[in-house]
């Protein structure tokens, strides 16, 4: 009797951890066939092509910054002299249409930046938290952006206002600088924040900025 | 008193158990490889029209240098090409971004699909795949082909002109030609966004084809 009544709360405890696994792998097919995170990008509109005006022109020294990176810890771009070529990637801001689809396309050409020994660094003016949620979605589960995406929101946009890419409405241009080993500024693009940049013209800007 | 111990052992192990169960639960969904940046909406969900669908827009390609490619959608010389004169009963285009997250995590599913095509008698050399990289240049294209050793021909859509024409909102999106080789096409499916099993697409696509 007593072995009887000890089966009893056994077997429901079973059957309820059996019920709450197939609910869950039923949520989760569901949850992963939705367009949720698609249906979160806001849509901009058709904005003024450039809205700044540059601070720093090819051959000036680089200037230098330090900002909080998603992964933690904080970049220094000197932290790179004499060791990598470094690509400077200014989006917009995070969840709106263009942005992003193109650090994607940067995160699947890791061999086009060591080809070049160069390095990509991602720049927005948002905070940390909205950065780590949109950048997980760009990779697969478990992965991670191989370059680092660092936060301009405190002093709010103070890298971009440095740099002369910073709109009046607080969001940083389209803008892409390559740096050289020696910290010099040997290209720039502040491109029409409606349009992705094509990767050609970034490969060219590489190689000619390691042939230097 | 000692069942009512052993009672109270368990409840606090099941109540753990349901703990780790729902947290990785949460964090699953947490990385559901969903929406994003694809320069349009991309919806698991595909949905398919029937053989009376639309009409398919015509616009050429440029006919591959590439030989391999050439000879896989039976072309000859240069110039270019409709879809509609590949050597073909149907053809399964794939309008893909090399700057999509969803198309860059279905690569190896599609490559996939294009061996099971080649794989089966029934089936190779009557249904060929091409893919249209929607607003991307060749450079793009060759990158992506290189990346994912896409197995099928691969074209640039630099000015979105034929993805605008082919009316696709999203990447990636399927669509399914019926052709005769000589110029003849006539759309049988649409589906915008992925899917999950190659072999119901494909019995959809066969199905749709009437092959």
């Amino acid at each position: 009797m007593r072995r009887e009544q000890m089966k009893t709360p056994k077997k429901k405890a079973g059957v309820l951890c059996l019920s709450v696994l197939m609910v869950m792998a039923g949520i989760t097919a569901a949850y992963g066939q939705s367009t949720g995170f698609t249906e979160n990008i806001y849509p901009v509109g058709k904005l003024k092509p450039t809205d700044s005006v540059l601070k720093v022109k090819v051959g000036d020294v680089a200037p230098d910054f330090i900002l909080p990176s998603v992964e933690g810890g904080t970049v220094f771009l000197s932290q790179y002299n004499c060791r990598k070529n470094v690509f400077i990637s200014f989006v917009p801001a995070a969840w709106t249409p263009v942005c992003s689809d193109q650090w994607p396309g940067y995160n699947i050409s890791k061999k086009l930046f060591d080809k070049h020994d160069a390095t990509l660094i991602g720049i927005t003016v948002d905070n940390i938290p909205t950065l780590y949620a949109w950048t997980r979605q760009m990779c697969n589960p478990n992965e991670k952006l191989w370059f680092p995406v660092l936060s301009d929101f405190y002093p709010h946009g103070a890298v971009a206002s440095k740099y002369g890419v910073l709109r009046s409405d607080g969001v940083s241009e389209r803008a892409l600088f390559v740096i050289n080993k020696k910290g010099i500024i040997t290209y720039i693009d502040v491109h029409d924040i409606n349009q992705r940049p094509f990767l050609e013209a970034l490969a060219k800007a590489l190689e000619a900025a390691n042939m230097q | 008193m000692r069942g009512d111990a052993i009672m109270k052992k368990r409840n606090k192990r099941l109540i753990l158990f349901l703990v780790i169960v729902i947290t990785a639960f949460l964090f699953g969904c947490a990385s559901v490889p969903v929406g994003d940046e694809c320069p349009i909406v991309a919806d698991a969900a595909a949905k398919s029209v029937s053989a009376d669908g639309p009409g398919f827009p015509i616009f050429e390609l440029p006919i591959p240098g590439n030989e391999g490619e050439k000879g896989y959608l039976g072309l000859s010389g240069s110039g270019t090409f409709r879809v509609g004169q590949i050597k073909a009963r149907v053809v399964i285009i794939e309008v893909f971004s090399f700057y999509c997250p969803h198309c860059q995590r279905s690569a190896a599913q599609i490559n996939d699909l294009y061996r099971m095509i080649e794989g089966r008698a029934d089936l190779k050399g009557k249904i060929k795949m091409i893919g249209i990289g929607a607003k991307n240049s060749a450079y793009e294209i060759d990158a992506y082909k290189e990346r994912y050793h896409v197995p099928f021909p691969l074209f640039p859509d630099e000015d979105m002109e034929i993805t605008e024409k082919l009316k696709v909102k999203g990447t990636p999106t399927f669509i399914g030609v019926k052709v005769d080789g000589k110029g003849n096409q006539k759309q049988v499916y649409f589906g915008e966004g992925g899917f999950q099993d190659n072999q119901k697409f494909l019995t959809e696509i066969i199905r749709l084809s009437g092959l």
